[in-house]
């Protein structure tokens, strides 16, 4: 049915009224009183449209203005004028000599828009070589440290004025030589021209003024038996490069053993198999060093029984070479014959091999001298000639000074850049001591154990402030310049001395002071440019020997026990290493290489020790040597360590220093002593151990240590290796991919190569990563929690081989047989992310944050991600980072990122990640746009070479090398066709571009 | 509808109902004031729900590091309870749409809260995936691909966590849309029935307008058959595209072909486990015995045995695939589940999951109401588990032994947990005492009232 219906509004519509039709067409039907209403002369209404849009802004802007809230101005002020040579952005190499120890590696200061960001070793030195360590990488957070004192303090107080503090401590020094009182000026052992030349201006005005060397790590033992045995008290120059066979008694060279990156430069020249050729590389030791650790062969030695090993060894050789033996009853053997194999090795590379030993006893290490005489490594492998100048510490000087000062004839102090009170074994005495001096003056750049009791503290700058020259070794001067003007109102010491001796401020200037000993301009200027200057070296020549072998070691059988007591090492880890440092954070961020624990020191305990005591890791015991007593300190069992020792780490349990190192672990340095005038680092006596039943559990970076028989770590003998070059190689996996391939026709593509043979663990691509990238350090806690932020971390794997035997499963070690868990074999693999060609973490991240770049890089947009971490756990090698927190500006992470000062050292190419993003390894991606734009810049192609990733320059083992696949021609392409060359995890299917080549051990 | 007597088949309600009874027993909840038991069990939902908000207010005012997830285990009790969630709203689509279209009547006294579970879970699932993210800020919109001014910024479509996104949305919605349509004649005969005028106006506006005409009849059962075709697939596509999030990985214990299906049966097996939880507790304290009867619970308790030995062999030839393989990784990650560090997680699901539904065998089991009841809860603990172990002890060990870490939540996690629970229980109890939980024009037509 349609419908008809119509309806209507009223009857005008219906019946269609013109007038209705016509107005209609208005939108409204009755006119509108619009003219009554805008022209009534009642309401006023006298603002028209250009009124309102008036009234209109001003009512936006003035609710925007109360709106505002006073927020922090934070200034980025550009240069005004621009300094010479500085482009905002371009970064400023300069050359310096590191402070971080005594070994005075040269090193280049990156610095950026006038603040130094980063260390990077120099090649023109010869003891870095271009290599830094990680504690030296680590020093330059030092600067910025906000815990460094900002002015001179006096009776702890700060005082501004130097001028005031100046006349006041010289006033005292005239009085105290006027009253017949002594100075004593108590400095590092290292050697320092200019340096010198001020003691002596300062010598000349305060007669009878005393110069006293002291470090915390004595290597007197060498220095006395190279008195004794050449006349000469200098520690050597080692070439460890020219060793074929090298036995190391405890000699930690390639961690914390004088000038480790030295060492390690040397030593991985003769560990590359290539040729079928690789130097053998003995070590007896107690603990498992680092050194222990890339050992071909190690050998679990008692310290303690270290002097019988070495007469034996003596008696070894003498016998092969028809020599004569020393007398004595027993000959002493270690596992294996291990010895006399040693012995052998030696002989037959007599004039090529080394040995070296940690031990701090005289006799030993004359011992260790006629050793090497007899092998005629003198004059090629060992130089005599051009010393080393790294320590010169001798303990009777500084013992000597003690009682001087506890008798009371020592009147005033100054202790430059040295912090015995915390480091000398018998600190109660020094400080009883110093209480009776009217002047103690201390140059610490923080406070210390040492400020604290003294009277002045008059602040050196930070080396990177610093004008200086040191000698390391004979013919070698290495500078140090400064690269940024003073951070704080501190003053130089060398300056300081100048001043107290009575120089005027601007002779006293070290700048002037230093250059005035050089001469020629021209010398002057290519020396600081250089960093270094080498003079002449004499020729290496076999000295002669005049000390008593037969004696001494009369001596060492006389003076060991025949009991098998348990004793305790004294050792320093990588890193932290003497505890200078101990405010630094990075540092303790970065694993110990072999336990990989972070922030504390802890009792090392033997398997066997563990046993008998009841210990099980992390149990907090109080442990009692003599008198001696730690309290409270964790234990963790450490395999590889020699059966009946324990081990506690120098370079903890500092009282006084910043946050980050106050009260970190326990001191160990009380626990030293002084014998025959050199320090003991082992402890023979009455050993107890108490369980307090409490637990604290250790910051670890890997809790499981054995790859439990899995394939992605692959080692061989040399044997196996010189049969066939592909050895636990040779099964080449090459699967079907549902992906589509890469183009890389064109333009670079990006790679790495790792060296398993090469690399040692010692950590400093670690720190290098770390500061390159602006990595949070996150803390001990979150350690704990296993959310370590390092984009690259070193695996560190056990396992237990014999030919009859080869165990890689966490089970079958601990079950077996202690000897076991004492022969412990180590294996070091730097892992990082391995930007895979399929790379796993890719297709699952939701928002692309991570994408394929078109040279082959896995990239991250941090801006993008919005933290789901899918790609984290779909990760194959972990290598991924989640910002579990915001870890800047916030007071939970009360490091270098938390205030304005220690932000300074941040990378302005890198940006500081957000909370809640992922990141990872970038292979160093601004340092390859970097590398690629100076290369377009000056009109060439990038050279192999040029771009190398913050890891690949720190590494002293050239274990990391970086480059470009698609050059045929570069050192990347090569290592890819080495026999050795390996992927980890290739049969995943994901295609890593960092290739690993697999260990090959000499045993 | 005709109504058929059967000699054979038991009525679906018992207790000879009237069509008047039927509405005044349903509608009684609503209608009265509520009893103790409701009150008591509403507040501590409440509680709960706002530990949910206090703990995800610390969530995200601190960062997900106040969880105790790590650089390998970045997945613990969160995409745990997120998979545990989603899995258990399964029962509710399952039981509306599926055995919509198969015809099983039983289903019609039991959809109506099984459905609202569905939601409810999802709601919980969703806190998730939300709150899981690092910068939820970001994250809440950057996963959906809107045009955006970012440049060419889009969305990875090969991401698993996207097709998440997109599945868990569509059966969100498609299941409250099935839901509240469903809902609608019952709300009318609520607002038919209404004393007061707010009452009146709110469940009129939300019944939108029925009369109960044959016309809207005949549309509101064509809308509900095809809305049950589109929740079909979905009961199959959302757990499979969940397990793909594990499936397409490279994380041995996660890529696993099985996965889809396995997830599927498990996802069935928890939801008609948690069902039964509800509603046995529903039938008793609102004295629905003739609406849910025991033929109801043996039904469920038949579908929880065969989908619960269903996970079971999946188990089991997961097991099997491991060690056929030949791929060491694969193998280290199972003998890893079952005798690693996690082994009582394992240990626990295979005796909820596989071996505890096995009484069901028996007819006392499946028909005692009490034991029906503990079995169920031994379900939903047993598939919390299976959850834990695909995830946390695939993820705590796999490649590289240097990055095997162990982890345990922190009371940052649990809170979240229980606050779900809270999230859940307080819909719930809202669901029971604001709607009618069983769906009365439908009981109204399997009635064998001869009136």
């Amino acid at each position: 049915m349609d419908l008809n219906n119509k309806y209507w509004k009223g009857i005008e519509e219906a019946e269609k009224h013109p007038e209705f039709v016509s107005s209609k067409k208005n939108e409204f039907a009755e006119a509108l009183p619009l003219e009554e209403v805008l022209n009534a002369t009642d309401l006023d209404l006298s603002s028209n449209r250009r009124d309102f849009l008036k009234y209109f802004g001003f009512s936006v802007s003035a609710v925007a203005l109360a709106a505002c809230q006073k927020t922090q101005v934070k200034y980025a002020i550009p240069y005004v004028v621009n300094p010479e040579n500085v482009t905002p952005g371009n970064a400023n190499y300069y050359a310096s000599t590191c402070g971080g120890c005594n070994t005075g590696c040269g090193i280049l200061v990156k610095t950026r828009e006038g603040r130094p960001i980063k260390l990077d070793g120099n090649e023109l030195s010869p003891i870095s070589k271009g290599a830094l360590c990680a504690t030296g990488q680590a020093s330059i957070l030092s600067l910025y440290d906000i815990n460094r004192l900002a002015n001179p303090v006096k009776n702890g107080n700060e005082n501004e004025n130097w001028g005031e503090l100046d006349k006041e401590i010289i006033a005292k020094l005239e009085g105290i030589v006027a009253s017949g009182g002594k100075i004593t000026i108590v400095t590092g052992s290292s050697k320092s021209p200019s340096l010198a030349k001020a003691l002596e201006v300062f010598k000349a005005k305060y007669a009878g003024t005393e110069v006293v060397a002291y470090d915390p790590i004595s290597y007197s033992g060498i220095l006395l038996a190279n008195e004794k045995s050449f006349g000469k008290r200098a520690l050597p120059s080692y070439n460890f490069d020219k060793a074929d066979v090298i036995v190391s008694f405890g000699a930690d060279f390639l961690g914390t053993w004088i000038s480790p990156v030295e060492y390690t430069k040397q030593w991985v020249t003769k560990r590359n198999p290539k040729d079928g050729k690789l130097s053998k590389h003995y070590q007896f030791e107690s603990i498992l060093s680092l050194t222990g650790s890339n050992a071909d062969v190690r050998v679990p030695m008692k310290e303690s029984k270290e002097g019988i090993y070495l007469i034996s060894l003596y008696n070894e050789i003498a016998r092969q070479m028809n020599g004569s033996q020393i007398p004595v009853a027993q000959k002493a053997e270690l596992a294996g014959n291990s010895i006399e194999k040693a012995a052998k090795d030696l002989v037959a590379a007599s004039g090529r091999s080394l040995v070296v030993s940690k031990s701090n006893v005289t006799e030993h290490q004359i011992l260790v001298n006629a050793i090497n005489l007899m092998l005629g490594n003198y004059g090629a492998v060992i130089d005599m000639n051009n010393h080393s100048n790294q320590s010169n510490f001798i303990e009777s000087d500084f013992e000597q000074f003690v009682s001087n000062l506890s008798s009371g004839s020592v009147k005033g102090v100054i202790f430059m850049g040295t912090n015995p009170v915390y480091s000398y074994h018998n600190s109660s005495k020094l400080v009883e001591g110093l209480k009776k001096a009217s002047l103690v003056v201390t140059t610490s750049e923080q406070k210390d154990e040492t400020s604290e009791v003294a009277g002045y503290i008059c602040p050196d700058s930070h080396f990177l402030e610093s004008w200086g020259d040191s000698e390391p070794k004979k013919g070698l001067i290495s500078f140090t310049q400064p690269t940024i003007s003073k951070v704080f109102n501190t003053r130089q010491a060398i300056e300081s001395i100048l001043i107290w001796a009575g120089l005027s401020a601007a002779e006293a200037d070290a700048y002037t002071f230093i250059k005035s000993s050089y001469e020629d301009i021209d010398v002057w200027n290519k020396s600081v440019h250089d960093g270094v200057i080498v003079s002449a070296t004499e020729e290496s020549a076999t000295p002669s020997f005049s000390a008593n072998v037969n004696e001494a070691a009369e001596k060492i059988v006389s003076g060991s026990s025949k009991s098998d007591s348990s004793e305790l090492i004294v050792y320093q880890k990588v890193g932290v290493k003497d505890g200078n440092l101990a405010n630094n954070p990075w540092l303790h961020e970065t694993p110990d290489p072999i336990s990989k624990v972070c922030y504390d020191n802890y009792l090392s305990v033997s398997k066997s020790e563990a046993e008998k005591n009841d210990l099980k890791q992390n149990d907090v015991v109080n442990i009692s040597l003599g008198n001696k007593k730690i309290e409270n300190i964790p234990v963790l069992i450490q395999p590889g360590q020699a059966t009946g020792t324990y081990a506690i780490a120098l370079g903890y349990g500092r009282t006084q220093s910043g946050k980050v190192g106050k009260n970190l672990g326990k001191n160990a340095y009380p626990l030293l002593m002084v014998k025959d005038g050199n320090t003991l680092y082992n402890y023979q006596g009455s050993i107890t151990v108490e369980k307090t039943g409490e637990k604290y559990v250790l910051a670890q970076t890997q809790t499981h240590h054995t790859i439990e028989g899995r394939d992605y770590i692959r080692e061989a003998t040399l044997e196996e290796f010189k049969k066939n070059p592909y050895v636990r190689n040779d099964h080449k996996i090459d699967l079907v991919t549902l992906w589509q391939e890469y183009d890389y026709t064109t333009g670079h593509k990006w790679g790495m190569a790792i060296d398993l043979n090469a690399c040692t663990g010692c950590g400093a691509c670690i720190v290098s990563c770390h500061i390159e990238n602006n990595v949070p350090v996150v803390g001990r806690d979150e350690i704990r929690l296993r959310r370590e932020m390092h984009w690259m971390r070193i695996d560190r794997y056990y396992s237990f081989y014999t030919p009859e035997q080869y165990l890689t499963k966490e089970k079958e070690i601990e079950s077996s047989e202690s000897t076991v868990y004492d022969n412990i074999r180590v294996v070091h693999a730097p892992m990082m992310c391995q930007h895979c060609e399929h790379a796993p973490c890719e297709t699952v991240c939701p928002v692309l944050a991570t994408t394929h770049s078109t040279e082959g890089l896995n990239q991250m947009t941090y801006n993008r991600c919005i933290g789901t971490k899918y790609c984290g756990n779909n990760c194959p090698y972990k290598v991924r980072r989640f910002n579990w927190f915001r870890y800047n500006d916030n007071d939970n992470f009360d490091n270098h990122f938390n205030n304005d000062l220690g932000k300074m050292v941040i990378n302005p190419d890198v940006t500081v990640r957000t909370r809640g993003v992922m990141e990872k390894c970038s292979f160093c991606v601004q340092r390859i746009q970097a590398g690629k734009l100076s290369a377009k810049r000056e009109g060439r192609k990038v050279k192999d070479g040029d771009i190398k990733t913050a890891c690949a320059t720190a590494c002293p083992s050239n274990a990391i090398v970086f480059g470009d696949m698609n050059d045929p021609e570069s050192e990347i392409s090569k290592l890819y066709k080495n026999e050795r060359s390996y992927h980890m995890l290739e049969e995943v299917g994901i295609k890593p571009s960092v290739s690993y080549l697999t260990k090959i051990r000499n045993v | 509808m005709s109504v058929i007597d059967s000699a054979i088949r038991p009525p679906l309600v018992t207790g000879d109902k009237s069509y008047s009874d039927v509405t005044a027993d349903i509608c009684r909840p609503l209608e009265n004031k509520p009893s103790r038991l409701w009150w008591i069990g509403f507040i501590i939902s409440f509680s709960c729900l706002m530990i949910l908000f206090a703990t995800l207010f610390w969530t995200t005012w601190t960062g997900i590091g106040v969880w105790n997830i790590n650089k390998s285990v970045m997945w613990g009790w969160d995409i745990t309870n997120f998979v545990f969630w989603i899995g258990i709203g399964h029962a509710g689509t399952l039981i509306s749409a599926i055995l919509l279209l198969f015809r099983q009547k039983w289903r019609m006294s039991i959809n109506r809260s099984a459905e609202a579970m569905t939601i409810f879970a999802v709601l919980c699932a969703a806190v998730f995936p939300f709150f899981h993210m690092g910068r939820i800020w970001v994250g809440i919109y950057w996963v959906f691909p809107i045009p955006n001014a970012f440049g060419s910024l889009w969305v990875n479509f090969n991401s698993p966590l996207l097709w998440d996104v997109f599945a868990i949305s569509t059966y969100f919605s498609v299941s409250l849309l099935f839901w509240y349509l469903g809902l609608i004649p019952d709300i009318a005969t609520v607002r038919d029935r209404a004393t007061t005028k707010v009452r009146k106006f709110i469940y009129n506006f939300f019944s939108m307008g029925w009369t109960g005409s044959v016309r809207t009849w005949a549309r509101y059962e064509v809308v509900s058959l095809i809305l049950a075709g589109i929740s079909t697939p979905l009961v199959l596509s959302v757990h499979t595209i969940v397990s793909m999030d594990f499936a397409t990985s490279v994380i041995p214990g996660w890529h696993t072909t099985i996965f889809p299906p396995y997830f599927v049966a498990g996802a069935i097996f928890s939801g008609f486990g948690m069902v039964l939880t509800l509603l046995l507790v529903a039938r008793k304290v609102l004295n629905y015995e003739n609406y849910i009867t025991i033929g109801h619970i043996e039904a469920m308790a038949k579908v929880v045995m065969l989908t619960g030995t269903m996970v079971g062999l999946a188990y089991i030839t997961e097991f099997f695939i491991a060690w056929y393989s030949g791929y060491e990784y694969e193998q280290a990650a199972f003998l890893n589940r079952m005798f690693g560090p996690y082994w009582w997680a394992y240990w626990t699901m295979m005796s909820c999951n596989l071996i505890a539904p096995q009484v069901f065998w028996f007819k006392w089991a499946r028909t005692t109401p009490w034991f029906v009841f503990m079995l169920s809860i031994v379900v939903n603990v047993g598939m919390w588990f299976e959850r834990f172990v695909i995830i946390v002890t695939s993820l705590h060990r796999d490649y590289l032994t240097s990055s095997w870490v162990m982890y345990s939540a922190s009371w940052v996690e649990i809170g979240i947990f229980i606050g779900t629970f809270g999230l859940f229980f307080t819909c719930f109890f809202l669901f029971c005492r604001f709607l009618p939980i069983i769906n009365m024009a439908e009981v109204k037509g399997i009635l064998k009232n001869k009136e």
